[in-house]
C-alpha cells in the first residue's frame, strides 16, 4: 500500500502537480497546482491564491484528481480526492502562507497574491501510473534513483552536531561551530546565520559558509523575501526548484499588470548563491523570540527534504537559546568585571596611515574611501577611534558600550555581542591592519600598527 | 501551442469523478475547430475509459518557461491508436518538451525512460477557450487565435 509518506519527494513542487475537477454539469477542468501540504496520513492541503475554477467546482461536486510526480524516479501517481474543508487562519494555514507570501514578497508582489485558504481534501485512494516509465538501462541508474539517509544516520548527526554546538564557549564560536557541524554531518555548502540588529528591523548575516567573504554583513529587511518573510512570520520556509516558483510568482505579477492592477515592486535580490534551486530557511525562536534566522541553500532542486526540515528545527531551537543564554552570560559577567582604560603597551611603530571618515546622517564609516559599517557598529567603532586618537586609550569594555547613551543601545536585549562580531568580521575583511582583540570576558583591545586620521561629516 | 508547452488532460466519470493524464504531443486543426492530443497508453487506462464514455475533455497548455496557459474544452470525435506520422509528431514534441525540462534539474537519462508510444490520438472538436495563466484573470474566456 502506497502512503501519502512516501509521496514526499512528490510534494516538493520540483515537477508541477496537476489537478482535475468536475462541475456539476459534467465539465472536467484541469490546471497545475502550486502547493501541497501532507496533513496527516489521511489528508493533504492545496494551496488556494485565486477563487478559480477548481474552487467553484469543488464547491459544487467535492471530487478531485491530483497526479504528482516524483522527481527522482520519475515515478507518477495518482491521488483521488474528496474536498474536506477550507482553513483561513492556524498553524498549516500560516505554514502555507509563509510560502506564498515569500514568493510574492521576493518578487515585489506582496499585496496581489497571497494564500486564500488552505484546502483540506481526504485521500480516497493512491494508484501508481505503472509502466509509463521504463526501467533503468543501467545498474548505475537504478542505484542514483534512490539513496535517502537512513534514520541512523539522521540521529548519529543530530548528536554529533548537538555535542559541538555544547562545547562552544562564545556567541562567536557557536555560530561558526554550528554552521561547520551542518557542512561536515548533513553536506550543507552554502550556509548563513542572521541575527537581528539593534532597530529589530533588519537582519545581518553574521557567519557563513560556502560565499566567501560576501556572506558577513549581508542585510535583509525583515518582512522582504524569502529569508525576510522567515523572521517575520517565524514559520519554517522550505522552497524547491527555486527559479519556478519564482517564475510563477513573476507570471502572475504579469497578469496582474495585464489586468491593470498592480505595478510590481522591485524584485528583492537573493543574498547568496545566484543560481540557487533549493532553500530552506528556518527562525530560531527561543521563548517565541526571534533569535536570528538559519538560511542554507543548493544548486539541487531537491536539495532539501522535509526531514531536513524536522532536523535544523529541532537543532535552530537549541542554537536559539543558546545565543539567548551566551548573551545574558556576557551582560552578567561584564556586569562585574572590572572596566580598566590601559595606556598602550608600548609606542606606535611607523606604518601606514589609515583614514576614516565617519558620516553622522547614517552612522556610517568608511576606510581609506571604502565603506566598512554602518549603524550601531559603526556608532561603537567610532567611539573606540575617538578614544584611541584622543586619548590613547586600547583596551575598552563591553559595558561601558552598554552605558554609553550615544550609541544608543536598547536596554534590554541589546544584542551587542552580535554587533561587535560582526564589527570584527568586516575589519578583517575590510582593514585587517586594524583589530579588536577580545581579552578576558567583556574585554576588548584596539591593535593597530597604523597611523590613524579620523574626520567627521555631515553625509556624504 | 504545438511545441514546448506541458499538456494536461482532464476527464471525468459517469459519477462525475474527474481523472488525470498528461498529453504527449497535440495537433492543432483551426479551420476545422478541431484538434488530436496524444495520450501515453501506459498508465492512462482511465483517462480513455472516460473519453469513451463521455466524451467530455479538458486540455491545458502550459508553458512552462512563463507559466502562460491555456485551458480548451471539448467533445471527443474519435479514438485511436497513434499512426506512424502521428508518432513522429510526438517524437518532435517530446524533443522539444525535454529540452524545456533541462532547468528543473531533470536528468535527461530519466526522461527517455518515459514511455509516451505506443499511444492514442484523440481527436476532438473544440467547444471553448479560458486563460489560465496564473494570477486574477485565471478562468476567464478568451479568444486567442490556434
Amino acid at each position: 500500500m502506497i502512503r501519502l509518506t512516501d509521496l514526499q519527494r512528490c510534494f516538493a513542487g520540483v515537477i508541477p502537480s496537476i489537478i482535475s475537477t468536475c462541475s456539476r454539469d459534467g465539465v472536467p477542468n484541469v490546471t497545475y497546482l502550486s502547493q501541497i501540504f501532507r496533513v496527516d496520513d489521511r489528508r493533504i492541503a492545496l494551496s488556494c491564491q485565486f477563487f478559480n475554477k477548481t474552487k467553484q467546482n469543488v464547491a459544487e461536486n467535492p471530487f478531485a484528481n491530483v497526479e504528482v510526480i516524483d522527481p527522482l524516479s520519475f515515478q507518477t501517481y495518482d491521488l483521488d480526492l474528496r474536498f474536506d474543508h477550507s482553513e483561513t487562519s492556524g498553524r498549516l494555514f500560516e505554514k502555507m502562507a509563509t510560502r506564498v507570501q515569500a514568493i510574492a514578497s521576493h518578487t515585489g508582489m506582496l499585496g496581489v497574491f497571497q494564500l486564500l485558504s488552505a484546502d483540506v481534501y481526504e485521500v480516497l485512494a493512491i494508484r501508481e501510473v505503472e509502466d509509463l516509465i521504463g526501467p533503468p538501462t543501467t545498474d548505475h541508474e537504478a542505484e542514483s534513483e534512490d539513496a535517502p539517509m537512513s534514520l541512523r544516520t539522521e540521529l548519529r548527526a543530530l548528536s554529533v552536531v548537538t555535542e559541538r554546538l555544547r562545547h562552544a564557549t562564545d556567541l562567536d564560536g557557536l555560530l561558526s561551530t554550528l554552521l561547520d557541524a551542518l557542512r561536515d554531518e548533513l553536506g550543507f555548502e552554502h550556509a548563513m546565520l542572521l541575527l537581528p540588529d539593534e532597530t529589530g528591523k533588519r537582519l545581518v548575516s553574521l557567519a557563513s559558509r560556502g560565499y566567501g567573504q560576501s556572506g558577513i554583513g549581508a542585510e535583509v529587511q525583515i518582512g522582504d523575501g524569502l529569508i525576510g518573510t522567515v523572521a517575520q512570520t517565524q514559520h519554517t520556509l522550505r522552497i524547491s526548484n527555486v527559479s519556478a516558483s519564482l517564475d510563477y510568482g513573476r507570471a502572475i505579477g504579469r497578469t496582474a499588470q495585464g489586468h491593470g492592477s498592480h505595478a510590481p515592486a522591485a524584485e528583492i535580490p537573493l543574498p547568496g548563491l545566484p543560481d540557487a534551486q533549493s532553500q530552506l530557511a528556518i527562525p530560531l525562536l527561543a521563548h517565541e523570540r526571534l533569535a536570528g534566522v538559519l538560511a542554507v541553500e543548493s544548486k539541487s532542486p531537491l536539495g532539501f527534504q522535509e526531514w531536513h526540515e524536522t532536523f535544523l528545527d529541532v537543532i535552530g531551537h537549541q542554537v536559539a537559546i543558546a545565543i539567548e543564554n551566551m548573551m545574558l552570560r556576557a551582560e552578567a559577567e561584564e556586569a562585574q568585571a572590572v572596566t580598566r582604560a590601559a595606556l598602550p603597551d608600548g609606542p606606535t611603530r611607523e606604518a601606514s596611515v589609515l583614514k576614516f571618515c565617519f558620516y553622522r546622517n547614517d552612522d556610517c564609516v568608511f576606510v581609506d574611501d571604502e565603506y566598512l559599517i554602518r549603524n550601531l557598529p559603526g556608532r561603537i567603532l567610532w567611539k573606540i577611534l575617538r578614544s584611541f586618537v584622543d586619548s590613547s586609550r586600547t583596551d575598552f569594555s563591553n559595558r561601558e558600550l552598554r552605558l554609553d547613551p550615544s550609541l544608543g543601545l536598547p536596554p534590554i536585549k541589546d544584542n551587542l555581542e552580535s554587533r561587535l562580531i560582526l564589527l570584527r568580521k568586516r575589519l578583517e575583511q575590510k582593514c585587517p591592519e586594524l583589530r579588536l582583540v577580545p581579552k578576558c570576558r567583556g574585554q576588548f583591545r584596539l591593535e593597530t600598527s597604523c597611523t590613524l586620521e579620523l574626520t567627521e561629516k555631515d553625509s556624504a | 501551442m504545438e511545441s514546448g508547452v506541458s499538456l494536461l488532460v482532464g476527464t471525468r466519470d459517469a459519477a462525475l469523478r474527474p481523472a488525470s493524464a498528461r498529453g504527449f504531443g497535440v495537433e492543432i486543426n483551426a479551420p476545422s475547430g478541431t484538434a488530436t492530443v496524444f495520450i501515453a497508453a501506459a498508465g492512462s487506462q482511465i483517462t480513455l475509459g472516460n473519453l469513451r464514455d463521455n466524451g467530455q475533455l479538458a486540455l491545458t497548455f502550459s508553458r512552462p518557461i512563463d507559466h502562460r496557459s491555456l485551458q480548451v474544452k471539448g467533445r471527443v470525435l474519435s479514438i485511436t491508436e497513434t499512426d506512424e506520422h502521428q508518432r513522429r509528431v510526438q517524437d518532435r514534441y517530446f524533443s522539444r518538451f525535454a529540452e524545456g525540462l533541462i532547468f528543473t534539474g531533470l536528468r535527461q537519462n530519466l526522461l527517455r525512460r518515459i514511455r509516451y508510444f505506443p499511444s492514442y490520438a484523440v481527436h476532438f472538436r473544440l467547444e471553448s477557450m479560458f486563460d489560465q495563466t496564473p494570477g486574477p484573470g485565471a478562468g476567464r474566456t478568451t479568444a486567442v487565435a490556434l
